[in-house]
């Protein structure tokens, strides 16, 4: 589990280190619809951008301005503290428009801060819909990615390369859902924060290591026999780009919950779906990443992800959900509203709250709201049991 | 069953000891720089005002921003557990609450047993609040205790347009400049505190009656507005103040 936290909580984590000490390249990437895989094939090293360790955020401010979201500020403020000097390329995606104005906004950061741009510096687009023409133009996209990931590193990515890289990356899928499983059960052995901090893990650290660590890490919550779901109130963290294990930290410490899903940009939300590791592996990738998203950057997928989390409140057994979003965040902000109104009206509990992202986390308020829910979570289960708050 | 309730709020803290759904006594100080020196002082000043021992105290719940402070307290609730609680108390019909204190504002919707079945809060910011009020006060010059008072004398509200108290501040400047009068703008700053509100409040859902709660409930300009803006009327407790810490000490009895 260290090596995981380690991974999860410092941007140059140790296994980004020794990529670098052999001498190879790192690609940072700042989206989830980036095919880790075509680099990885070619032993270039994904990392998945993030915000965390940051401590101010006067270059993030310079560039943004103030009324956009914490996160995207909190990578560029560390690209201006010369933070991602490690990286030998940067991918940039329009995930949101926050994450498409990074390109802008680091480019010209570049100007004024020499050397923060990576030699490599690659926007790659993605559509908004998975259909059709939509597709076409995402797998015309990847295939100009590839080239231009061969012609700047000199790598020849092949599809044997692809295909070898999209069964290490299954490896992990797989065993992210065992863990999936495990969290169904009626006693949870594993926290929400351990298992947050393996699925970052798994945007950092070199595919074959993380693997192996991942394996011997389910093998022994097998074993477990301790319940850590007893006497809580289990709940599942949805909402804006996460990837802070304090966030999680926070909801368990209050030793009433316990976490027991996730819907969060980071995080395990799609690896029930492996990649297809025969046939055309630029459309099985394509197929997966584009086409089996339900994240609401997505046009007309509203119901499919509502269903979806009903489907893992139903597995989970969850009890309520939590629904962050953060500042000026109108994907989620506009989708909590939806999943609030129609979850509740089913009888599942929300809390929805508004956060900043960061060293801006305002950790009080967010306490207050989040034991608040619990109380509620547990007065309703009182009340089920017929021992109401008579006073 | 004696038992106290204390609420560490932004501005005050405030106790209350009841005996067996009965109310003893109530106390309201300045929370001051320290906050678990004001739980201790604001229950000391209560039980020697109402002569009571320490001892006589058989449990206590502490509340408000400052509850973990409370090192003597028996369990830490929050605000908005108690504040459904202590409304219900005092008035079992309520089933909806607008609680408004220095810090923040939070609507909390109730069942007929006191139990909390939605609520919302505002998020970092002081619009709509105890806080907003206070600078809104000093911008004009006038005592905060005539600030409902006077609102209540207005011709026509006048329009603030910002709900950021930084903003609405230098607004309100613009309005005296303007040679607006002092009731006018008042008002228009109670409308503009209610409308944000009343935004909150709609998302859980009003259900009358409804009762106002938090040290802002004191302010009869505030009461009004609010009316207004939620269309329905208010109902303020004299012990809307303390009602968290009522609450609180209501909770108590179960522990």
């Amino acid at each position: 589990m260290t090596v995981f936290h380690d991974a999860a909580t410092r941007v140059e984590c140790d296994s980004i280190a020794r990529w670098k000490k052999d001498g190879k390249p790192v690609v940072g990437y700042t989206c989830s619809y980036t095919p880790a895989e075509i680099f990885y094939a070619v032993d270039i090293l994904p990392v998945r951008l993030r915000g965390i360790e940051t401590d101010g955020m006067e270059v993030g401010d310079s560039y943004f301005g103030p009324f956009i979201c914490s996160f995207p500020k909190c990578i560029l403020q560390l690209a201006g503290k010369g933070r991602f000097s490690f990286l030998d390329g940067a991918i940039i995606t329009p995930g949101c428009d926050g994450m498409r104005r990074l390109d802008e906004c680091w480019r010209k950061a570049g100007e004024d801060f020499e050397g923060i741009v990576p030699d490599y510096f690659y926007y790659f687009d993605v559509p908004h819909k998975s259909e059709n023409h939509g597709m076409a133009w995402y797998i015309e996209e990847i295939n100009q990615l590839i080239k231009s990931v061969e012609d700047h590193f000199n790598v020849n990515i092949t599809n044997e390369k692809l295909q070898a890289a999209i069964r290490e990356f299954n490896k992990g899928r797989r065993l992210l859902n065992e863990i999936e499983r495990l969290r169904c059960e009626k006693d949870v052995v594993v926290s929400g924060t351990d298992v947050f901090a393996a699925a970052v893990a798994g945007t950092v650290m070199p595919r074959d290591e993380y693997t192996a660590e991942l394996k011997k890490w389910v093998s022994a919550l097998k074993k477990r026999k301790t319940s850590l779901s007893e006497g809580k109130h289990r709940v599942m963290l949805v909402g804006s780009i996460s990837d802070e294990i304090d966030l999680f930290e926070l909801i368990e410490n209050t030793q009433k919950a316990l976490i027991v899903g996730e819907n969060l940009c980071f995080g395990i939300r799609y690896e029930g779906n492996e990649i297809a590791e025969d046939g055309d592996p630029i459309e099985a990738l394509a197929g997966h990443y584009l086409g089996s998203s339900v994240c609401p950057r997505m046009y007309g997928k509203y119901k499919e992800r509502l269903a979806m989390l009903k489907e893992r409140i139903g597995q989970s057994r969850a009890e309520g959900v939590i629904m962050q979003n953060i500042r000026f965040c109108d994907l989620h902000g506009a989708e909590n509203a939806l999943f609030e109104r129609d979850l509740e009206a089913m009888g599942i509990p929300c809390l929805r709250v508004e956060r900043e992202y960061g060293p801006h986390i305002d950790i009080g308020r967010m306490k207050l709201r989040i034991n608040a829910f619990l109380e509620r979570i547990e007065g309703r289960k009182k009340a089920n049991k017929g021992d109401g708050d008579e006073t | 069953m004696i038992t106290a309730g204390i609420d560490i709020g932004s501005i005050t803290a405030k106790a209350a000891v009841l005996n067996d759904g009965k109310i003893l006594g109530t106390r309201v100080l300045f929370t001051g720089y320290n906050a678990k020196q004001a739980g201790r002082m604001v229950l000391d000043e209560l039980i020697r005002e109402i002569d009571m021992s320490m001892d006589a105290i058989n449990a206590v719940v502490s509340t408000g921003y400052g509850r973990n402070s409370v090192d003597f307290a028996d369990k830490a609730v929050t605000e908005i557990t108690c504040h459904g609680t202590g409304a219900h108390f005092i008035d079992p019909e309520i089933r909806f609450i607008v609680d408004v204190g220095g810090q923040d504002s939070k609507v909390i919707r109730i069942d007929e047993t006191g139990r909390v079945l939605d609520f919302a809060m505002n998020d970092k910011c002081a619009a709509g609040t105890g806080r907003f009020l206070e600078v809104m006060a000093r911008a004009l010059e006038v005592d905060l205790d005539a600030f409902g008072p006077l609102s209540l004398q207005a011709d026509a509200a006048s329009k603030i347009s910002s709900i950021c108290t930084v903003f609405a501040e230098s607004e309100v400047i613009s309005l005296i400049s303007k040679g607006e009068t002092r009731e006018n703008i008042i008002a228009g700053i109670h409308d503009a505190a209610a409308s944000r509100i009343s935004a909150m409040a709609r998302r859980v859902g009003i259900v009358p009656p409804v009762m106002m709660t938090g040290g802002v409930a004191k302010n009869i300009g505030a009461v009004r507005a609010l009316e207004t803006r939620l269309e329905t009327p208010i109902r303020v407790s004299p012990h809307a103040q303390v009602n968290g810490a009522i609450g609180a000490a209501i909770l108590a009895r179960k522990l």
